[in-house]
């Protein structure tokens, strides 16, 4: 199993159990067909994306599994943050479809041919997806909810409680030394 | 007697003198049957769904105060919004309490229900359950243990002895308004149809 990825692709090994390769965006199809089709990592178990706002790309990781679930395989493809476009892989892995679908809810990547990108955890969402790191949480959280007032004495809990403690061990010690 | 656990056995010997005066006699029974036999929906939004099983099995066994579970929101008397909730969450929660008949209470558990908890700047939780719903009952704790629900429990069934109209499903239904508009601010387009048709012919 191993050799064959060896002998076709640069392989990087993370762990004993864990290797990497790096594919672009036009070869991924072929080059999961070709592994699932001569390798033993044939189901698809993660699909992550991971912003690198510095350096202006989206890399997603197609984490592939063996039939003996021991050794994983991540397909590492960069893709440009503005044109932001995958090829779908439903055809090839049903499970497929749900993660593409949350990844266009969260980072807003189109998926070319699955049907199913629209809400899922969000409704109505019609900010920047939240997960991309120019996406402001706590302004977004600000001008959308309304918080609860804190408590009229506003007391710094940590505080009161060392104070509490203080005077309780105090009070033990008193009546022990009186 | 503010901190702690209040035993069941107390609260039953406490109540008597506090409650009577308003109250004519079949009032009070009403009350008293209505306070112990509580039918929670069941139904948990978030972590804190977790307590909710020990506190309804044997090792707490709450139905010993008369607090059983059900399934449908149509035979619920109370609804436990077990923990934070997102907007999407928050709809599915409106439409199950509208569909409960009255009278009906909510209990809030968890910080998230009370400010948001440890999800306070979160995009996608809302930070006050009562904004948008008539809170009888919140339960502080992260995440409360099954003893802080009891307490809960047995200060909600105080609140339904008092038989006050201070209770949420009443204030519901007075104040429609203003629960409706902070849910339509928050749901945009995508808000559900209007209670108040429900109750449209009622003499409030
Ligand atoms: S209060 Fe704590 S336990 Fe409850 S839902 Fe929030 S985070 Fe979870």
């Amino acid at each position: 199993m191993m050799s064959y990825l060896e002998e076709h692709y640069e392989l990087i090994h993370k762990t004993p159990r864990l290797f990497a390769l790096h594919v672009t965006r036009e070869q991924l199809l072929d080059t999961l067909h070709q592994i699932t089709t001569h390798t033993s990592f044939d189901t698809l178990s993660q699909l992550t994306c991971t912003d690198w706002i510095e350096e202006e790309r989206f890399e997603l990781g197609y984490m592939l599994t063996n039939a003996l679930r021991s050794h994983n395989l991540m397909l590492k493809c960069s893709i440009a943050r503005d044109k932001v476009t995958m090829p779908s892989l439903a055809l090839l892995f049903a499970q497929a479809e749900v993660m593409e679908r949350e990844l266009h809810e969260m980072f807003g990547i189109g998926f070319e041919g699955n049907e199913t990108l629209y809400d899922f955890a969000l409704e109505g969402w019609c900010d920047i997806p939240p997960m991309r790191r120019e996406f402001d949480t706590l302004a977004y959280v600000n001008a959308h909810y309304d918080f609860r007032e804190g408590r009229e004495d506003n007391l710094d809990v940590k505080e009161e409680i060392k104070k509490r403690k203080a005077a309780a061990k105090s009070a033990k010690e008193t009546p022990s030394g009186a | 007697m503010d901190e702690g656990f209040i035993p069941y056995q107390q609260s039953l010997e406490d109540e008597e003198q506090s409650i009577k005066s308003t109250q004519s006699v079949i009032e009070q029974a009403i009350a008293w049957f209505r306070a112990h036999s509580m039918f929670v929906l069941a139904y948990g939004t978030g972590c804190g769904a977790i307590e909710m099983p020990p506190t309804f099995t044997s090792r707490y066994d709450i139905e010993r105060l008369g607090v059983v579970g059900v399934a449908t929101p149509r035979q619920a008397d109370i609804l436990i919004v077990s923990g934070y909730c997102s907007p999407k969450t928050l709809k599915r929660v409106i439409r199950s309490y509208e569909q409960m008949s009255e009278p009906k209470y909510i209990i809030g558990l968890g910080s998230c229900t009370i400010n948001g908890g440890m999800y306070w700047d979160s995009y996608n939780t809302i930070k006050k359950l009562d904004d948008f719903l008539p809170v009888d009952m919140y339960v502080n704790g992260c995440m409360p243990r099954p003893e802080a629900l009891i307490e809960g429990f047995v200060k909600l069934q105080e609140k339904i002895r008092a038989n006050s109209s201070e209770a949420g499903y009443i204030q519901y239904r007075t104040r429609y308004a203003h629960y409706r508009a902070n849910q339509e601010r928050l749901f945009g387009t995508q808000v559900q149809p209007r209670y108040e048709e429900n109750f449209a012919g009622m003499n409030l």
